[in-house]
């Protein structure tokens, strides 16, 4: 088999353009998360009632679905529900137009990483020494002044490393955007790909992008939790 | 001063205080000795809502307070007027030993910063740990994490200090550096409860004695009187047994 470098070179320079696309499937979703996955997290450190069993069992359920299953799942029938809404309240929106799959992707990878991270955060809180919160009880700080002083930047530090693997899990998952017709590095590969027949070349590219996007995504995460960890270690 | 009365308090079906009673009159150093288990710390942690009894009153000053039923503000003001020494030290991990001992005064009671600085390092400097200010609690051998949990005590300048065992967690040969400090603070007339098991140290510095036992108080009295007069058997046979060669008068 022959390599068709001329064709990679290209792959690598469309491809490349996708880039934030992929960065947005990554993050937006991830941020989306952060005020969900907190407040399920806290949820289940306070035991508050419901919300607990709640946030225990969306985790549980979320965790055991394929992404893929999802994508198929809601791709294909978020539409159709939505459609229908808004024709029942009159609205002459048209949903299969003026929605963009990428809408649906950020759906869909957000229910992931809001179950992720819930774990994450969980984890992280209930790995703070219940001594620092009783400690900061007996000094007289109230309960937010506790959590957002000496809590909150203790957990920080121990889910660092874990958000650096929800990350690079979500920025892999983001190759399945293409189901739903996003034009993310994949696609664009995918679409090269099937043009010229040089299968290999473009997703050998892809390969390599993926890689590079976790190895930056690595290294930031490294340095920054050598400093987060500097005093923490034990 | 203080005084708590009837503390009740079980964990499950366990009850493991059956009906406590202490008093504390200002610049009393009363020291709490029983075996392990006999619920020395749950009363501590009781006095300052760190565990929430079943029942008992708190009667200080012009408060009274009903133990089980106290209010958020209640809560928090018994616990800006009282400081707890923890076993196991519990300084802010993420915090220096300076901003240990001023996030009491910064935060919780709002004290300027620069003021907050000033009294910090007062304590600091009174624990013996003026070369330690900026030192994280993972660089401090245990003998200094306590004094700095000591010195974050002392900051708030609180009526009642609260020790839990204070030295049982640290190496043998760090001990008395922290039973200086707390010996130093006793003759200064700071009213402290402190449960401990060194009896010379209980000896030299109590006024007041209580031996726990099984979720109640067993005996109290002077040092002189439960040190060589115990009138309990229960009493007698915890002395005998920390004190190999003990020998009280009859
Ligand atoms: N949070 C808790 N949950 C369940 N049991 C507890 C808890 N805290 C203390 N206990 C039990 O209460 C009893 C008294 O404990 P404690 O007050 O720590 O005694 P001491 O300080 O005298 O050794 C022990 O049997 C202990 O196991
Ligand atoms: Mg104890």
């Amino acid at each position: 088999m022959t390599w068709n470098v001329p064709f990679m070179y290209e792959t690598f320079l469309n491809t490349w353009k996708a880039v934030p696309t992929t960065l947005k499937l990554t993050f937006i979703p991830f941020l989306i998360s952060v005020p969900f996955a907190f407040l399920l997290a806290m949820a289940q450190i306070k035991k508050v009632r419901f919300w607990s069993r709640f946030a225990q069992g969306y985790v549980s359920f979320v965790r055991g679905i394929p992404v893929v299953v999802l994508v198929l799942l809601f791709y294909n029938t978020l539409p159709g529900q939505l459609a229908a809404i808004f024709k029942f309240f009159g609205s002459s929106f048209n949903v299969y137009r003026q929605v963009p799959g990428i809408t649906y992707a950020y759906f869909i990878f957000s229910l992931t990483a809001i179950a992720a991270l819930t774990e994450i955060f969980r984890a992280a809180l209930s790995a703070v020494d219940k001594g620092q919160l009783e400690a900061a009880y007996a000094i007289g700080l109230n309960a937010p002044q506790a959590y957002v002083r000496i809590i909150f930047p203790q957990a920080i530090a121990v889910a660092w490393p874990n958000l650096c693997n929800l990350l690079i899990m979500l920025v892999k998952n983001t190759s399945l955007a293409f189901m739903m017709t996003v034009k993310d590095i994949t696609q664009t590969a995918k679409l090269g790909a099937a043009l010229n027949y040089c299968y290999a070349e473009a997703y050998t590219v892809i390969l390599i992008i993926y890689v590079i996007i976790c190895l930056i995504l690595e290294q930031i995460f490294r340095r920054t939790e050598r400093y987060l960890n500097r005093h923490l270690v034990k | 001063m203080l005084t708590i009365r009837d503390v009740r308090k079980s964990f499950q079906e366990n009850e493991v205080l059956k009906g406590v009673s202490i008093e504390v009159e200002k610049g009393d150093v009363v020291v709490i000795l029983g075996p392990s288990g006999s619920g020395k710390t749950t009363l501590l942690r009781s006095i300052n809502f760190l565990e929430r009894a079943d029942s008992g009153t708190l009667d200080w000053e012009d408060i009274h307070l009903d133990l089980k039923h106290a209010s958020r503000k209640d809560v928090a003001l018994i616990r800006k007027k009282t400081a707890f020494v923890f076993q196991n030290y519990n300084l802010f991990k993420n915090k220096t030993a300076l901003e240990n001992v001023m996030e009491g005064l910064t935060v919780a009671r709002k004290v300027p910063k620069k003021e907050a600085e000033k009294i910090a390092k007062e304590a600091l400097d009174k624990v013996g740990l003026s070369e330690r200010y900026d030192y994280y609690p993972s660089q401090l051998s245990g003998g200094q994490q306590q004094r700095v949990g000591i010195a974050r005590a002392v900051a708030v300048n609180p009526d009642i200090i609260l020790f839990d065992e204070p030295t049982s967690a640290l190496d043998p040969e760090l001990v008395g550096e922290v039973l200086n400090v707390i010996k130093t603070l006793a003759k200064e007339g700071t009213t402290m409860i402190v449960v401990t098991h060194e009896i010379k140290f209980a000896q030299e510095v109590a006024n007041k004695v209580v031996f726990m036992d099984g979720g109640f108080v067993v005996e109290e009295g002077s040092a002189n009187e439960i040190f060589n007069h115990p009138k309990e058997e229960r009493t007698q046979q915890f002395l005998r047994r920390i004190l190999p060669d003990y020998d009280y008068a009859i």
